[in-house]
């Protein structure tokens, strides 16, 4: 990372003063997030050759699947129009955010709790680029935040943004965000859960072109929980990372979703979640249905340290083939030291079942049809966890709808 | 209805079906038996339509369509109902879903009206009524956990429900016991004993045909139709064995 100091001035950074949310409601119980924090910041690249040599190299074996090559070229769409947001926020009550190109548009926006603030991306590859003005949730004790509904609009070229929620001890907080529109959305969530917090989290990727890369970094304490569900279910590449640290006793992490992947496109996740402390639970469901040329690729990684005793991870990861011309890449890691521990964890490849198909079709049901009604069930192991009816409701018309485009 | 002429089939390049000919008219029921590997669930499967199984020569025309020439839900949508001796399990896909897109989607290549979700959940209820099969069983993912029992029954229920002209039931006896073999019966007479309708019964025993009395029994042995006669062939066939017969 030598080349930073000769970079150049971001293009889509949010740097105007937004703020409108008014003050914070949290206080400041919440410990200090256990990843440590940049040691180096700056404003992102252009893109090109600065954002080349900035990217990980394939040759890493956390990015053997990545696409850095179309994080580039998506940094090098030109800009456009802002598409509506106002199709694109589910019909529920709740805090609402508009941001335009990493940059908050807002007359379109409704914060109430949520803060804007200076945030720190983190020390992650990509997290770091985003270090700068982001959104800030913080709640205070045994309070409950109201939903908060982001929708990112890219209209071409990159853009970062940085988010932190904290969650002091028995307070609760949901977030879902939908990304549309075009470019590179590059974007860090540092998550602090404190003990008994709840934190639900929904995330639709849905654009119709170039990368949207996530780093989610969380940290989660005694008796706390998190349930967080990840659909990609547009035509830009995806990359999501995420570290997960499970590190008070009786804590749950549940971190999921499905990769839907057609044409040419890359979508990948690479998430790690390290038990530290006792009687932990969690659980990584990931569905990945690849079409065409295209190539999903799921890489969980649940490590258990030598005191997590009792720790009850379950692991599944699965691929359907929609054409022998797809690829899934599966990569299940279990790293455990401690000895009374359960682990369950599943990792197969296939293609739809040719009886099924033809038993749907024998009662009257088209191919596509068919197809699309199977593959519908296999993408919906990954949502069963959304508890609220509207959130799910809305995953599941967007796989269909991305089944539509794809068969 | 429909007429089967010198029908020849392979799978993998292997001839199954060696020229059969058949002629069902509306208000029949006609019996096929004969020997394992004689052919039955493969001409099933040709009439149905599953991917896989080549024609090589004959026709079948149904009402005077060239079946063969229509995708397997176009036969469907058409009223040919094939009942499947092993029904599949389909996870994650409920009874009530899966039924309501089949005959929205016949009604739709028919160019009929879909039926209400109301509207279909009453004829649903109904039809599962009368096959004895509790409603919550409508609700469960299509045939999984379903015993061999249930599963033919439930072929009955989305008989009932998608109501076709013409019905090829593969072995729909196998696996039954008494009681379930009595309503799998009557739910075969009440739904397709109709003047303007016809059903082709595949079956290795008598013992359905005393609940389902077929017009016309059929031998089939080594892909052709060997002997045909009336209900009283079934019984020869069970006393006699399959050996003198079909030689």
């Amino acid at each position: 990372m030598s080349s930073l100091s000769q970079i150049l001035p971001g293009t889509g950074r949010g740097t105007s003063e937004a703020g409108g949310g008014g003050a914070p409601l949290g206080v400041s119980s919440v410990e200090a997030p256990l990843h440590p924090a940049a040691t180096r910041r700056g404003p992102p690249p252009r893109a090109g050759e600065d954002l080349r040599a900035e990217l990980p190299s394939t040759r890493e074996e956390s990015w053997r699947w990545g696409d850095p090559a179309a994080i580039v070229a998506a940094a090098e769409l030109p800009r456009g129009v802002a598409s509506d947001a106002g199709e694109w926020f589910l019909d529920l009550p709740g805090a609402r955010a508009v941001f335009v190109d990493g940059v908050l548009d807002e007359a379109r926006s409704d914060l109430r709790h949520v803060a804007i603030a200076q945030i720190d991306g983190g020390a992650h590859v990509l997290g770091r680029r985003t270090t700068g003005t982001g959104w800030s949730i913080r709640v205070e004790a045994n309070a409950e935040a109201e939903l908060f509904q982001i929708v990112h609009i890219a209209t071409g070229g990159e853009n970062q943004l940085p988010a932190e929620i904290m969650l002091a001890d028995g307070a609760s907080a949901s977030v879902v965000e939908t990304y549309v529109g075009a470019g590179w959305s590059n974007r860090s969530t540092r998550m602090t859960l404190g003990k008994g917090a709840k934190l639900t989290r929904a995330v639709r990727l849905l654009q119709t072109d170039g990368f949207v890369s996530l780093r989610d970094e969380v940290d989660i304490h005694a008796g706390a929980s998190l349930i967080a569900t990840v659909l990609g279910a547009g035509d830009a590449g995806t990359r999501i990372d995420g570290s997960i640290i499970v590190s008070g006793d009786d804590a749950f992490a549940e971190y999921g979703g499905a990769l839907l992947t057609r044409n040419d496109q890359r979508q990948e996740c690479a998430v790690s979640v390290r038990h530290a402390a006792l009687n932990g639970q969690s659980k990584q469901i990931w569905r990945a249905v690849a079409a065409d040329k295209s190539t999903a690729s799921l890489a969980a990684r649940v490590e258990v340290a030598r005191d997590a005793q009792k720790t009850d991870g379950v692991q599944s990861l699965r691929g359907l083939l929609l054409q022998r011309t797809a690829t899934v890449n599966l990569k299940p890691e279990l790293e455990i030291f401690a000895d009374d521990v359960k682990c369950a964890h599943g990792a197969t490849v296939g293609e739809l079942d040719q009886r099924a198909l033809f038993y749907m079709q024998s009662r009257g049901i088209p191919h596509a049809k068919a197809q699309a009604l199977l593959t519908r069930a296999f993408v919906g192991d990954a949502f069963v966890q959304i508890a609220d009816e509207t959130v799910r409701e809305a995953f599941v018309a967007d796989a269909d709808a991305w089944l539509e485009r794809a068969l | 209805m429909l007429k089967i002429e010198n029908l020849h089939a392979e799978i993998d390049g292997k001839e199954i079906l060696k020229g059969l000919s058949l002629t069902v008219n509306a208000g029949e029921v006609h019996a096929i038996m004969g020997p394992n590997g004689a052919g039955k669930s493969t001409l099933g499967y040709v009439l149905g339509g599953r991917p896989g199984y080549e024609v090589t020569a004959g026709s079948v025309t149904f009402d005077g369509v060239d079946l063969l020439e229509l995708e397997a839900h176009e036969r469907a949508a058409a009223g040919v109902f094939l009942g499947f001796q092993y029904p599949v399990e389909i996870p994650g896909v409920s009874n009530v879903q899966f039924l309501r897109e089949a005959l929205n989607a016949q009604r739709a290549t028919r160019d009929e009206k879909p039926l209400s979700g109301g509207e279909f959940l009453k004829l649903a209820r109904g039809q599962a009524d009368l096959l004895g099969m509790d409603y919550d069983m409508l609700k469960r993912p299509v045939n999984v956990g379903f015993s061999g029992g249930e599963k033919k029954r439930n072929e009955m229920v989305q008989m009932g429900i998608v109501n076709p002209k013409f019905a090829i039931l593969d072995e729909t006896d196998s696996g039954l016991d008494i009681d379930a073999l009595r309503v799998v019966g009557d739910g075969i007479n009440r739904i397709m004993r109709a003047p303007d309708k016809a059903v082709l019964l595949i079956t290795h025993y008598q013992r359905l045909l005393d609940y389902v009395e077929p017009d016309f029994v059929h031998v089939l042995a080594d892909g052709r139709i060997v002997r045909s006669g009336g209900k009283e062939l079934a019984q020869q066939l069970e006393s006699e064995g399959y050996v003198g017969i079909a030689a």
